[in-house]
């Protein structure tokens, strides 16, 4: 949560039109777009607007939620004068103290397109002073740009405190609004955001995407902005490497026959894991234990002639479970129930009749005992 | 009402600190548990004064205040400023200004002994304000290990302590 004050420069060095379609314009936009995002990020966010250039530095509209209003300041702006940084750094300052909500964070946003008259110093000292008073300055150069950098940097340096601040610079011909959207200027503080655009205004560094040893770059997505749909991706990706690891290994275990399948079946995973670390896939040891596990049950699976899936194999024995359960069914009389082995037995005897069925199991029971008598006899 | 700790009667989430350092937050000095831990303290950033609003969540009525830093001796604070009821004061108009109290702190202050307050003076107290001027050793730093509050919270009501009877008997 925080209020922003966005210090507008108008003075008569933004008639230049380097910016398309004039420095002004061009400014007025970006300030529409950094109003709406700022008030979109938190609805308590409030955004405040004042000018640096004219007569004295001015502030139109006090901190508010109100897009409205800020749009609509934007609108009324005359062009005149020079601009007056120091003067109006500090009354930004006083806006943003006498803020209604003490909980929301001070932030001044300063666009600055023309040269600065005050001396290095005198800025670094209202730096300082800003610093102690808790509140982050981002700045916008577009325009006299090397005439300011060293200022700038110089502020920058001595406002920023745990990289809450930015400076941004953007070269003429681009479009201001565009090339400030991918700058933490933009996003909401604390995200991290993807490029860093100081300085050069693009230069993205190379972000490492590599997070416990998964690389998350292959996946296009950055597990800091997103880490639910991150980890959803990298668990989806790693069950699909373990199947398609397991399937290699099978196959490599069919081809090579019966004898040694354990040992064919590591071989088969180490032949599918080499290419997939190959590509930057790094599996853990866990991963890899699992993955033997898996690649052993698949080959015990082909060992036996019904190709059941695992659970089933476990539940119903072998086929020559029917008679036992049948007998079963006799002793308990015409068992309403009918469990699993006895469906199995009379699954050639499906009848609809209850009588019938009684009729059926008695037969089939006194079939099955003689033997039994025969057992005790013994 | 005997005085005590008024930790409970912080509202935690409008605490505020001017010129603390980013690593080493007033939380570090004020919050139960972390200000008994030497270990964890405020600091100062850009020079060695700082501004600590501390608001209650109801008006109180202050006896004592503790404030500990044995850390460095040159870097615990020295002169020290409260104000009552000031939320919007800054550093300039806090350095200006006389404080409802002032202390000059002593070494065996600054090993946790409770400082009385001036009773008529803090006896409806929303918002406290700690400016600290100076420290000891003039450093560039000024540091504190503990900050406690004693007092009583006045004719407060705790919603929490309702309770049914009807539902107790049975």
């Amino acid at each position: 949560m925080e209020a922003t004050v966005v210090c507008v420069d108008n003075s008569e060095f933004t008639r230049n039109g380097d910016y398309a379609p004039t420095r002004f314009q061009a400014q007025a936009d970006a300030v529409n777009l950094l109003a709406g995002a700022k008030t979109q990020h938190h609805p308590e966010n409030t955004v405040g607007v004042m000018t640096m250039a004219g007569k004295t530095p001015q502030v139109l509209v006090t901190p508010t939620p109100d897009l409205g209003k800020v749009l609509n300041a934007m609108q009324e702006l005359k062009i005149e004068g020079d601009v007056n940084l120091a003067t109006a750094v500090q009354i930004a300052q006083l806006a943003l103290k006498h803020r209604q909500n003490k909980n929301q964070r001070q932030r001044i946003v300063i666009f600055i397109g023309s040269p600065i008259l005050e001396d290095k110093d005198s800025l670094v000292k209202i730096a300082k002073k800003l610093k102690k008073n808790n509140v982050a300055v981002d700045i916008v150069s577009f325009g006299s740009e090397e005439e300011n950098g060293e200022k700038l940097e110089a502020f920058h340096a001595a406002v920023n405190s745990n990289d809450n601040s930015h400076l941004v610079t953007v070269p003429p011909g681009t479009i201001l609004s565009d090339m400030l959207f991918g700058t933490p200027i933009f996003m909401e503080e604390g995200a991290g955001g993807g490029g860093e655009a100081a300085g050069g205004g693009g230069g993205a560094a190379p972000r490492s995407n590599v997070v416990d040893g998964f690389d998350y770059g292959e996946l296009g997505v950055d597990p800091t902005l997103d880490p639910e749909l991150a980890l959803a991706l990298r668990v989806s990706m790693e069950e699909e490497r373990a199947r398609q690891a397991a399937a290699a290994a099978a196959a490599a275990q069919q081809a090579g026959g019966e004898g040694g399948a354990a040992a064919e079946g590591a071989a088969g995973e180490a032949a599918a894991a080499a290419p997939a670390e190959a590509e930057g896939m790094a599996i853990d040891a866990m991963d890899e234990d699992a993955l033997l596990q898996q690649a052993l049950a698949l080959s015990m699976q082909v060992d036996q002639p019904a190709a059941t899936p695992a659970p089933a194999a476990a539940a119903a024995p072998t086929p020559a479970a029917p008679s036992k359960p049948a007998g079963e069914g006799a002793g308990a009389g015409a068992g309403a129930a009918a469990t699993p082995g006895e469906d199995a037995a009379m699954a050639d005897l499906e009848v609809d009749d209850p009588e019938l069925a009684l009729a059926l199991q008695m037969s089939l029971a006194e079939a099955q005992q003689p033997p039994k008598e025969e057992d005790k006899k013994e | 009402m005997a005085a005590k700790d008024l930790n409970e009667a912080i509202d935690w989430s409008a605490v505020e600190c001017l010129n603390q350092k980013p690593d080493h937050t007033v939380q570090n000095a004020l919050k139960q548990g972390y200000r008994e831990d030497d270990g964890l303290f405020l600091e100062s950033d850009t020079d060695e004064q700082l501004l600590i609003h501390v608001p209650f969540n109801s008006a109180c009525k202050l006896s004592g205040l503790v404030v500990k830093s044995t850390k460095s001796p040159d870097q615990a604070p020295k002169r020290i400023k409260l104000f009552v009821n000031r939320p919007t004061i800054g550093f300039g108009e806090a350095a200006d200004a006389a404080g409802v109290q002032e202390f000059d702190l002593s070494e065996s202050d600054l090993e946790g002994q409770q400082l009385q307050l001036k009773l008529v003076k803090f006896t409806k107290v929303n918002v406290l304000t700690i400016f600290v001027e100076s420290n000891q050793g003039d450093e560039g730093t000024t540091i504190i290990q503990k900050l406690a509050v004693f007092g009583s919270t006045g004719d407060s009501f705790n919603v929490a302590e309702i309770k049914d009877l009807s539902k107790e008997d049975k």
